[in-house]
């Protein structure tokens, strides 16, 4: 099962300028599967990842605006994106500076179409 | 609660020593353990600190044969008697069909038999079981050591034995008592078993 | 935040440090015969005992399991309930092995805390100091110590 969930990984890790993507059980910040450049720690993304989509996913719902469905944290090197998966999944994937973002966030989208 | 299976004709009690710390609980298991045939017992396990004070419990399994057809097994526990691991004391007691208060005969140790005496009956009430119904008995150990130290089970008779069950004095450490306590507590459970058994 | 108690002010930092990430609710550092070196989130001295007891217990217990099963003991355990998990795991510090036991609720996640307990354990082997001629490492008198322990816990 776990290389069903890999080959879905792929498709996003294919865009030039993803360094990783990963499977995260939400709640639990676990791994559930990883495709990952190396020099990418896996659990500590993971976790980290996890609890920022929980505290954002709040901050949305406090707002009013619903629920979160796409988040991007642009930073000096790279960025982080993160898409909610349904049942407790998570979707995250680092990127270098340079990633054309419109098609990373586009494969994520359907990626996690094809993991629901 | 005894376990009976009476589809395998099995029965299961569990027998819990209890008593202040280092009053030798331990030892009586441990000498049980040597002195009982292999294909009596099973396997002790001791869970202890690193200084071998009973941090959670030691357990002995003893196959006794057949009794009224029932093939009677025990499992004899003990409890960490340091005030400090009442919480897991507690846990260990729960279940018990029959429990061995070891107390320390010596004299300086008379208030620490009679909080734990205290202890046992506190966590007995809160398991529900009546500690008067209950099959109890006595062991003063340690009676081995210089008399100007020790009381005499008489002497600890008068101060502990509240409820008039056997009492018996014991060197564990040498083996003095110890199967007549285990013997003695065998019987009352094994009683008290057969007395609620159904016709 | 609510300060942490500990018994030697080297473990304070690591510890705060642990908490501040993870957001844990309780945490104790401990022995493995279940004497505190450090607690946070507890209110009641008899609390902290039973848990600890309890803490090291298990721990006992799922040693000789992994002993029996031929096994190497087991690093860490996590249980799940529909509000808390609890985290209990085994590392061996400068002053000898140690048990943490941890209570997070659903604002946290057993990533973070497996995630922050790994920084923990390198934190407080930095921080420890030499063990002096003079004080124990571990105590041994465990029943003197631990009323002094309990003390400065609850102070």
């Amino acid at each position: 099962m776990t290389a069903h969930l890999v080959r879905i990984l792929d498709r996003v890790t294919r865009v030039r300028g993803v360094r990783g993507a990963m499977l995260v059980a939400a709640e639990d910040g676990l791994v559930i599967a990883e495709s990952l450049m190396e020099g990418v720690r896996g659990n500590a993304l993971a976790a980290l990842a996890a609890a920022l989509a929980g505290r954002l996913g709040r901050a949305a719902a406090a707002t009013g605006v619903g629920s979160a469905t796409f988040v991007h944290l642009e930073a000096a090197r790279g960025a982080l994106l993160l898409v909610p998966a349904g049942q407790g999944v998570l979707l995250v994937t680092i990127t270098d500076a340079g990633v054309n973002l419109g098609l990373a966030r586009l494969e994520m989208l359907r990626a996690v179409a094809e993991v629901a | 609660m005894s376990l009976v299976n009476f589809t395998t004709r099995e029965i299961t009690c569990k027998i819990v020593y209890y008593g202040p710390g280092r009053s030798g609980k331990t030892t009586n298991l441990q000498y049980i353990y040597g002195r009982v045939p292999e294909e009596r017992r099973g396997r002790m396990v001791s869970l202890a600190t690193q200084t071998d004070r009973t941090l959670f419990f030691d357990f002995l399994p003893l196959e006794l044969g057949s009794i009224s057809g029932f093939a009677t097994r025990f499992q004899l526990y003990t409890v960490p008697g340091q005030v400090y691991y009442n919480a897991t004391r507690k846990l260990v007691l729960q279940g018990a069909d029959g429990v061995v208060f070891v107390g320390d005969s010596q004299a300086r140790q008379l208030d620490e038999n009679l909080e734990s005496l205290q202890n046992l009956q506190a966590n007995l009430l809160e398991h529900g079981i009546d500690v008067r119904e209950v099959p109890y008995v006595l062991q003063y150990n340690k009676q081995d050591l210089p008399r100007d130290l020790i009381l005499t089970p008489q002497e600890l008779d008068d101060q502990l034995n509240f409820r008039a069950v056997p009492s018996y004095g014991a060197a564990a450490v040498t083996g003095q008592g110890v199967f007549e306590t285990l013997r003695a507590v065998s019987e009352r459970v094994l009683r008290k078993l057969s007395e609620g058994a159904p016709a | 935040m609510r300060r942490a108690r500990v018994i030697e002010p080297w473990l304070r930092e690591p510890l705060e440090r642990f908490l501040g990430e993870t957001g844990a609710r309780l945490a104790l550092l401990m022995t493995p015969a279940g004497q505190v070196l450090a607690q946070y989130g507890f209110v009641r001295a008899v609390d902290v005992m039973a848990a600890a007891a309890l803490g090291a217990g298990i721990a006992a217990s799922t040693g000789e399991l992994a002993r029996m099963l031929e096994e190497r003991s087991f690093r860490a355990l996590n249980h799940q309930s529909p509000r808390h998990g609890i985290f209990l795991a085994q590392f061996d510090s400068p002053r000898g092995a140690l048990l943490a036991l941890v209570v997070y609720g659903p604002d946290s996640s057993i990533g973070l805390v497996q995630l922050f307990f790994e920084e923990l354990v390198g934190d407080l082997a930095q921080a420890a100091p030499p063990a002096s001629r003079d004080a124990p490492a571990l105590a041994a008198d465990f029943e003197r110590d631990l009323n002094g322990s309990l003390a400065t816990l609850f102070r």
